[in-house]
């Protein structure tokens, strides 16, 4: 008896489309790393305390910082909203990374890496991103929204899909969108 | 049985038949064998799960009840797949419709695809009787919510077909979390109904077990190989069974990954070929009125209109409500920042369609070099049409329910006002990675059919090259479906159970 692996054949245009971006992208990121090591990774800092589950604490920073861009709450909403920071999204999305198979705690990865120091090169912004203003910290993350590449408008989905499911899971931000939430275990008086 | 609990954390068998995998398809297979008066036994790589566990919390539940956390996409992340994780699979967090395949699709097949004996007519006996098992019934119209009705009030407004649905709960609390698992037990699925009645004939069932081979000598399936999980997902341990028939029920990407993993038979490179998804987009409206489309059952009205299963039709397009919670909304509403949160305080006024395709382009699934499955699925330019048709019709629908403002979130969002401005509107615009795609169910990578050439299993399920391994889920299907496939996989999985037994009696 045995059991044996048996490689897929081939493969179709846009997974090889997948591969020469990525690769590209890997390229980039070793190329620029040596740099950006020297130049672009210091100075991060995680709250004392605070222990991480997967990121490394520069991703972790930019993760928080991209979440308050991106949960960011308009006139009313800063009158009625916490803050992706008073929910902790960056650590709640650590969290969901850490139950995560290889493969999505990688591309994570390197999306935030590229986030970081690459993204606000392509806008002509030199600092890296957690330097950045928040008006221009918008305009990067609005870059990869509407990217021309397929990957990192997708990459930046997932961003946003995670920020969201950090700062939408409570309850806190229900009643605004007069979301009554789940009826189980709720308490008496209503989701506040 | 759950392995993270078994002591010690191994273990090995000698059985008449395992099954992998407990959905839909696994869950009858299993109990069938067990009625026959077989040693049957499942394995499942998920946890058991069952309503008490369900807190219809989407952070919580998507982790627990979707094959990575719901997070699994196509290679080039153009399309998000859905699938189930779990005792039940899929049935757990589906939204109950219950539809048979069409009789063109069945015809299609014995015509095009060498399936034989699975006509309308041979199906029907079993069709009927899951129905029977599963309490399938029609949706009754006092049940439609406010997203439902809207969808109804649009079909008749412009003349076009549509009708209710129908579905397999009883005692339904219309509470709108069936996609996070039913907190009432409400839902007549795999894990309620199935499987109690498969361990009641005497069948095992063990949790939180996953297979990673089947053992087999090129010509005769003997078993399989697995690993105990942990309650953290680590492997604690090994299982190895030895069995006379194989049945896999993971899902055609879950199967056909385990088939390339243990290196089966495939002289004519079929295997894992000719994924179909039903890939769908969404199209939401804004209302002055309340919708509040949460609450209530998700589905339970669709329009046809646009929907042909004769083959060659142009017409491919399946429409139905597609409400999410606030988590799924977020996700999907276009933008960031003030502009997102200010839309997002438009929720309770949201009315929400899906415009799913019939699909036509094949695609495949592959193992990457972590094993795991990847899910390729380049989409054809007649499919990708027929999404752009679909959107629009969703909105045309809308406006004509009543809407004053329709999104399509494409990158640039489309915003429009009225129905008028559908018409000039570049549907070229409308294609993958430029509308966020979903696709809930995969099919059609171990297909039947008597050529093997062009299939990988006999009409009868059995693999062409290996004697003893079935299929009985939606893999079996050389064709999209055109509909929500529980019923033609549970169907066809009693259908082809004599068989299994046969086999798994030395026959």
């Amino acid at each position: 008896m045995r059991s044996a692996r048996q490689g897929g054949k081939g493969g179709l245009l846009s997974a090889s489309r997948r591969r020469l971006l990525e690769g590209s992208l890997a390229v980039v990121l070793l190329v620029g790393g040596a740099v950006a090591a020297g130049l672009r990774t210091r100075d991060y800092s995680v709250p004392a305390g605070r222990k991480l589950e997967v990121l490394a604490p520069w991703q972790w920073v930019v993760l928080r910082d991209a979440a308050a861009r991106i949960a960011a709450p308009d006139e009313i909403g800063s009158a009625l909203m916490p803050s992706a920071g008073d929910l902790d999204v960056a650590g709640f999305v650590d969290g969901w990374l850490g139950r995560m198979n290889g493969r999505v705690v990688r591309d994570f990865a390197r999306f935030m890496a590229y986030l970081e120091h690459f993204a606000p090169l392509a806008c002509g912004l030199l600092p890296r991103f957690t330097k950045l203003t928040v008006s221009e910290q918008d305009r990067v993350l609005a870059s990869l929204e509407a990217s021309h590449s397929d990957l990192l408008r997708a990459g930046f989905e997932g961003l946003k899909a995670l920020v969201f499911m950090g700062y939408y899971r409570d309850p806190r931000t229900w009643s605004t969108l007069g979301y009554d939430g789940p009826f189980v275990g709720r308490p008496r008086g209503g989701w506040r | 049985m759950r392995g993270r609990d078994l002591q010690p954390p191994s273990l090995s068998l000698d059985v008449d038949a395992v099954v992998v995998g407990t959905g839909a398809g696994g869950s009858v297979a299993l109990r069938e064998l067990a009625r026959a008066g077989l040693d049957a036994v499942a394995f499942e790589e998920g946890a058991h799960l069952t309503w008490r566990d369900f807190d219809q919390r989407e952070d919580h539940m998507l982790g627990q009840l979707y094959q990575d956390a719901g997070a699994r996409a196509t290679e080039d992340m153009a399309i998000r797949v859905l699938q189930g994780r779990g005792v039940g699979g899929s049935t757990v967090h589906n939204t109950n419709l219950c539809k048979r395949p069409a009789d063109a699709i069945l015809e299609l097949w014995a015509r095009e695809y060498g399936v034989e004996g699975a006509g309308p007519g041979a199906l029907r006996p079993s069709f009927e009787a899951i129905e029977r098992d599963l309490s399938v019934s029609e949706i009754d119209p006092s049940m439609r919510n406010a997203n439902n009705d809207l969808l109804r009030a649009g079909c008749d407004a412009l003349g076009w077909r549509g009708g209710p649905l129908k579905h397999n709960r009883v005692g339904c609390a219309e509470s709108g979390f069936c996609e996070l698992g039913c907190s009432y037990d409400a839902k007549q699925n795999a894990l309620k109904v199935v499987l109690p009645q498969a361990v009641e004939a005497g069948a095992r069932v063990y949790a939180d077990v996953q297979v990673v081979s089947i053992v087999h000598d090129g010509h005769r399936a003997g078993g399989i190989r697995g690993v105990i999980l942990g309650e953290d997902g680590a492997p604690r341990g090994n299982v190895e069974v030895r069995a006379r028939v194989v049945v896999l029920a993971a899902s055609a990407v879950g199967s056909a990954a385990l088939a390339r993993r243990s290196g089966l038979p495939d002289p004519h490179s079929r295997l894992g070929r000719g994924l179909r998804m039903h890939p769908g987009a969404i199209v939401a409206a804004r209302f002055e009125r309340e919708i509040a489309g949460w609450r209530g059952i998700p589905q339970s009205y669709e329009c046809t209109e646009l929907l042909s299963h004769e083959p060659g039709s142009a017409k491919r397009v399946w429409i139905v409500p597609a409400f999410a919670h606030p988590i799924g909304a977020a996700a999907t509403i276009p933008g960031f920042g003030a502009a997102h949160m200010a839309a997002m305080r438009s929720y309770k006024n949201l009315a929400v369609l899906t415009a799913m395709v019939h699909d036509e382009t094949s695609g495949e699934i592959a193992l990457g070099p972590d094993d795991r499955p990847v899910i390729r699925y380049a989409m054809l330019e007649s499919d990708r049409r027929q999404l752009a048709l679909g959107l629009v019709a969703c909105a045309r629908l809308l406006f004509a329910a009543g809407a004053q403002h329709v999104t399509i979130p494409a990158v640039p969002p489309i915003h429009l006002s009225s129905a008028g401005e559908l018409d000039a509107l570049d549907l070229s615009v409308l294609r993958p990675h430029s509308v966020p795609l979903t696709a809930v169910h995969p099919m059609g990578t171990m297909a039947m059919g008597e050529d093997p050439r062009i299939s990988v299993v006999r009409s009868t399920g059995e693999h062409h090259q290996l004697r003893g391994l079935f299929v009985a889920d939606g893999s079996l299907f050389p064709t999209s479906l055109g509909g929500p496939p529980q019923i033609g996989i549970y169907g066809f999985a009693l259908h082809l159970s004599p068989r299994m037994v046969d086999r798994a009696r030395g026959g």
